[in-house]
């Protein structure tokens, strides 16, 4: 995997994104400690109250490559602005760093030190980093306004309207905030409502080491939460009229926000990042407390070591859904040449290669907004079950929709955790619609095959889907799930073909009497009714009875 | 003049064999890159183009465009599913360049259409 620093920021400009910092500023009250009650007890406001920000051997002290001199330089000069604390004996390494006005940062456990967390690092300042929000809106669907919550200026003069409902996107570990899928989900936003959709690009901090960029992701946090919070401040704009969309690390990144931000509406995590989150308090990654709404899709949950899964698999949400799974997705199993030779490109089929469970998360969110109902979610303990059909069909109140409309379920959230299970397809477009289908055999000889059956409906008609492999009995039924690529809508007949690929001098004949077929969707039961049989390779249409 | 055609042939086979990767294995997933539908699971090596790449589809359902099957081994609409007949015009260029699209339809279907007219 590619991961570098940035060339031009490994030497230059030593010291110079050192912010300045306003006489009243108070270090050792960082602005997310309002929002987070349970910290640990080293962590807490007292015992930082009781840090004196003395500065101890500062030719030993290294911080991110830079001597810790220049800062401390710096520091005698601006007068406690960047202030690193060492502790006591025991913990030596404990360092911090403050950013005005965004706070102070510590890489203090539960941050760094800890088991899950060993390498400590701090975050990059907010000028290293160089986060942009970059504004699509129905005015300026094709192309960016970069938008800027240090100069309000720049958000009236863009097409942001304060009474619409703004959605924030971000990437995660290498990716960066110009790359298609942000803006190609944007332009599927666009098409079905009227929204402000900034598009967080924080690529310097997403492209250096990972330990780092977990890190870093803390400082963008506190920027998005600034950034809403002049939002507030200029426009009177409601937190609960925004809507945070992160992918991957980008997804600890909203839940930092969030907890900094009280009473953001939603945040939607797309596979948030297992190593380094995985296990943490809530303060470290994203939880249900950051927003007062959080869903979750996990699509690349197993562990890190060995299967190289990026994504968690703890629910972490309001709702946490499984989709497939939520180990591995279906069309991520392809040789390397077909996953690198993609029908979207050479550069879309690498970043597959690398990493196509975990980025199917947001390829299933971008086509949800596109297919509201393609993506029902079904409440299940496991997904073994849900494969079994034991949490078929929906309740009688629907199911949670995947994606975009999983707000629409708000109201409905539990204490609990909510496990949430459902198919999709192996290539785009991801939507699917289930189906249980029971078909009862008739006929004479009972022969080793296959029986498929395809439904018709008002919405159209489906492919054949292969019900059941085997011996097939006459009178005997089979039950199966099936996962179709259309809405069939009312299903009006269904067509029945057995066949057993080897000839057969009996020349047997089989039908089917009966077929059930059931809507997950609501329900609905549909039966169908047959008099014939039918030779193999040959199809027998059923209708209603 | 044939030897215009000849190596006007050539240039697409050469262009072919360099810009197929090679679906490298037999019962390939949908998605797979194949040269020949026999190494598809689905029994359908579709492509868009003549020089476009050459992957694994599944095979048309009922009312789909559909091509009848042949012995070129890809397809630019692939055949039809079980029970089904790809209700296409025959014609001798559609056969060469391999364009003959129809629909498919199921033959009891079409057969009480013509008994009711």
């Amino acid at each position: 995997m590619r991961c570098c620093v940035p060339a031009e920021l490994k030497g230059k400009k030593k010291g110079a994104y050192l912010p300045s910092i306003s006489p009243n500023f108070t270090p050792s009250a960082p602005l997310h400690e309002l929002a987070a009650p349970s910290l640990s007890p080293p962590y807490s406001q007292e015992n930082l109250l009781n840090q004196t920000c003395e500065i101890e051997s500062p030719e030993e002290e290294k911080l991110d490559g830079t001597t810790f001199k220049d800062i401390s330089v710096h520091k005698k000069v601006v007068g406690g602005l960047l202030a690193v604390i060492g502790r006591d004996e025991e913990t030596p390494s404990r360092k911090e760093v403050c950013y005005e006005p965004l706070g102070c940062f510590t890489d203090d456990a539960p941050w760094s030190g800890t088991l899950l967390r060993p390498i400590s690092k701090l975050p990059w300042s907010p000028e290293k980093l160089n986060t942009r929000f970059l504004l699509y809106t129905r005015e300026h669907p094709d192309s960016f306004e970069e938008i800027k919550a240090t100069s309000p200026a720049t958000i009236s003069q863009s097409n942001f309207n304060a009474s619409k409902i703004t959605r924030f996107i971000t990437h995660g570990f290498i990716d960066k905030g110009e790359e298609n899928w942000l803006s190609d989900m944007c332009k599927n936003m666009l098409q079905v409502e009227d929204v402000n959709c900034i598009c967080v690009d924080w690529k310097r901090g997403a492209r250096c080491p990972y330990t780092q960029a977990s890190n870093n992701i803390r400082v963008i946090g506190a920027e998005v939460a600034y950034f809403i919070d002049v939002l507030m401040t200029k426009y009177g704009y409601s937190p609960s009229m925004v809507h945070l969309i992160g992918h991957s690390l980008g997804a600890h990144l909203f839940g930092e926000a969030g907890k900094r931000r009280p009473g953001i509406g939603r945040i939607t995590g797309l596979d948030p990042a297992q190593p380094y989150f995985q296990g943490t308090p809530i303060e470290v990654r994203l939880d249900k407390s950051d927003a007062s709404f959080v869903d979750v899709i996990h699509t690349d949950m197993l562990p890190t070591i060995p299967y190289l899964g990026f994504g968690m698999s703890d629910p972490v949400g309001h709702l946490d859904f499984f989709p497939n799974g939520g180990e591995t997705m279906p069309g991520c199993s392809k040789n390397a040449v077909s996953q690198i030779v993609d029908i979207d490109g050479i550069w879309e089929g690498t970043r597959d290669f690398m990493a196509c469970n975990h980025l199917r998360s947001y390829k299933y969110y971008s086509d949800s907004i596109l297919y509201p109902d393609g993506f029902l979610g079904y409440q299940c303990s496991a997904y073994s079950e849900f494969e079994s059909g034991d949490c078929f069909p929906c309740p009688s109140n629907g199911c949670p929709k995947m994606g975009h409309y999983a707000d629409q379920f708000k109201d409905r959230v539990t204490f609990g955790f909510t496990k949430l299970y459902l198919n999709t397809g192996d290539a785009r477009v991801f939507a699917r619609w289930r189906y249980k289908v029971s078909v009862t055999l008739s006929g004479k000889s009972s022969v080793r095959g296959y029986i498929n059956i395809a439904l018709y409906g008002s919405g159209g008609n489906t492919k054949q889907y292969q019900i059941f492999h085997g011996k097939l009995k006459p009178a005997q039924s089979y039950t199966e799930l099936i996962d179709v690529e259309i809405d069939v809508g009312t299903v009006n007949k269904v067509k029945f073909l057995w066949n057993n690929n080897i000839i057969n001098p009996t020349l047997p004949r089989l039908g089917a009497s009966n077929i059930i077929v059931e809507d997950g969707k609501d329900g609905k039961v549909y039966n169908f009714c047959g008099s014939e049989t039918v030779r193999e390779e040959v199809l027998q249409t059923l209708t209603a009875c | 003049m044939e030897k215009l055609w000849v190596l006007l042939l050539l240039t697409f086979v050469l262009a072919e064999t360099f810009a197929n990767p090679r679906g490298l294995i037999t019962n390939l997933d949908n998605g797979e890159l194949c040269l020949q539908s026999v190494q598809c699971k689905s029994r359908c090596c579709h492509k868009n183009s003549l020089l476009g790449l050459a992957r694994c589809m599944d095979k048309a359902a009922e009312n789909q465009e559909c091509s009848r099957k042949h012995l070129y081994g890809f397809y630019y609409r692939c055949p039809c599913e079980g029970g089904l007949n790809c209700d296409a015009s025959w014609t001798i260029g559609g056969v060469i360049t391999n364009t003959d699209y129809g629909i498919c339809r199921d033959p009891k279907d079409s057969n009480a259409r013509k008994e009711k007219n």
